[in-house]
């Protein structure tokens, strides 16, 4: 068994829908659905984390380059999640200064390089966003 | 401290509080869940006193290790003190605060408990159905009720200050950005936008000053499940301020089930507005309402950064501030994002 994803997805199931409902009444049972309401979030999570930290980081080194910016940020030594989080985390820092500088400007290539920011800021945003499953009975 | 063990404090403490009260005892205790900024207990207190036996019901909100905000529950207490018996605002009596760890471990306070109601889920705000109109007209009633409350001689005013008209905004801004700042794990670019858009395009004065609800939204109401809204609960971030922030934050797009077309998922937006008015009499501004209603989204996210913090920390392991750090936030954040991006030439 290594589909990590499918994994989480069952054990999340199981605890909104058979655990959850036992413990009704009891403060353990809140805990039990929350926590297989996220774990089968987490399970579709886990298949697109990589993929969506890779992209955030080639958007922000795209944006820098277009800035004519020089990031001393060193590219993630593996695709682990904690890897490519930190390069991301070490970026955002410096992309954060970057957008600053840029609204301190007023000239037309400073605005649409912000327009550029402003669109990378949304589709990352829109990439975060976990899908809530749908379960009939439970309680967020 | 075991449940057994804080049913035997607290009768005893009651006892010694309750005028005439003997023989005290918790004939039940249990915990409610979702109540993460305090360690909520409905209680049922058995007594006698010189009139006969008697039964209390209670509820204990106690400070815990760690919570969703970090509010000092005195400044709950008095917020609730000063809504409750005033016009037909349905607020819980507050009955006994203690700031010290002697008598249960942790400070506390204790207020009646409103026996009818259940609170409603804003993620399926439908279930009010047949009577979302009726409790969103009493939603939005005693919302503008709290704004008209009056702020001096208040025990509120005692416990907190006031600002100028012209500093509500600032302060509540300054507060929350320093959250954010102080909390977040990882860099908030969406969050750190939208401060620096806020700062440079502040909202008018407040048009007054009132005592500020904090957390006024669905979720943090009970109703009875025929059409009357029992109970307002949760005033721990109550503050005196702008009382367009609780507008703001009562119709914030995540307590609405996604519903844009009426305002908190509950009325058609002209016709809260109205009401809110009426009861408040406040005029609704426009531009007022815009900047409080993007502000809303940052102060969530203040509070979920403070929410994953402590979980991540191991200092709160109830999961629903780990839900906080990541849905809520990733919901807020996208609202933010999508709003502000266009006033930035993004998307056009």
């Amino acid at each position: 068994m290594s589909d990590i994803g499918m994994i989480l997805d069952r054990i999340g199931r199981k605890l909104v829908t058979e655990v959850a409902p036992k413990l009704d009444g009891d403060y353990s049972g809140g805990h039990a659905g929350m926590s297989g309401l996220m774990a089968v979030m987490a399970g579709e999570a886990w298949d697109g984390a990589a993929d969506r930290l890779a992209n955030e980081i080639a958007g922000m080194r795209g944006l820098f380059a277009l800035a004519g910016k020089q990031v001393a940020v060193p590219e993630s030594p593996s695709l682990k999640i904690s890897d490519l989080t930190a390069e991301r985390n070490e970026l955002a820092g410096y992309f954060v200064a970057l957008q600053m500088s840029l609204e301190a400007r007023e000239d037309d290539e400073a605005k649409a390089l912000n327009a550029k920011i402003w669109m990378h800021l949304m589709a990352t945003a829109m990439a975060r966003m976990p899908s809530p499953p749908d379960f009939p009975d439970a309680d967020e | 401290m075991r449940e057994a063990e804080l049913a035997e404090k607290f009768a005893a403490y009651a006892e010694a509080r309750l005028p005439g009260a003997r023989n005290a005892r918790v004939d039940s205790i249990n915990r409610i869940h979702g109540g993460a900024s305090r360690q909520t207990y409905s209680i049922d207190l058995a007594y006698e006193d010189a009139t006969g036996p008697k039964v209390k019901g209670l509820i204990l909100r106690r400070d815990p290790p760690d919570s969703l905000i970090d509010t000092e529950r005195r400044v709950e207490f008095a917020a609730i003190k000063s809504a409750f018996g005033q016009r037909d605002l349905p607020v819980p009596e507050a009955l006994f605060l203690e700031t010290g760890t002697e008598a249960l471990g942790a400070p506390f306070f204790v207020m009646g408990r409103i026996e009818s109601g259940t609170p409603l889920n804003p993620f399926k705000i439908e279930e009010v159905e047949p009577h979302r109109a009726a409790i969103g007209e009493q939603f939005f009633r005693y919302l503008g009720s709290i704004a008209a409350l009056p702020v001096e001689g208040s025990a509120l005013a005692q416990e907190t200050d006031s600002p100028a008209l012209t500093q509500c905004w600032r302060r509540e801004l300054d507060y929350w950005a320093n959250e954010i700042r102080s909390n977040a794990k990882d860099p908030q670019p969406v969050a750190e936008a939208a401060i620096r858009h806020l700062e440079a395009n502040p909202p008018p004065p407040a048009q007054r000053l009132s005592i500020v609800h904090g957390d006024y939204r669905t979720g943090n109401y009970l109703q009875d499940g025929a059409g009357m809204m029992t109970a307002i609960l949760d005033w721990e971030m109550a503050h005196i301020g702008d009382p367009y922030e609780d507008l703001a934050w009562a119709t914030d797009l995540l307590w609405c089930g996604n519903d844009q077309e009426r305002a908190a998922g509950l009325l058609p937006w002209p016709d809260a507005i109205a009401i809110w008015q009426q009861a408040s009499g406040c005029q609704f501004d426009p531009a007022a309402f815009e900047w409080w209603s993007l502000f809303a989204h940052v102060k969530a996210l203040g509070i979920w950064v403070t929410s994953e913090k402590a979980f991540a920390a191991g200092d709160n392991d109830d999961p629903i501030l780990a839900w906080s750090g990541w849905f809520t936030h990733a919901a807020h954040e996208l609202m933010l994002a999508m709003r502000l991006g266009p006033k930035y030439g993004a998307g056009i």
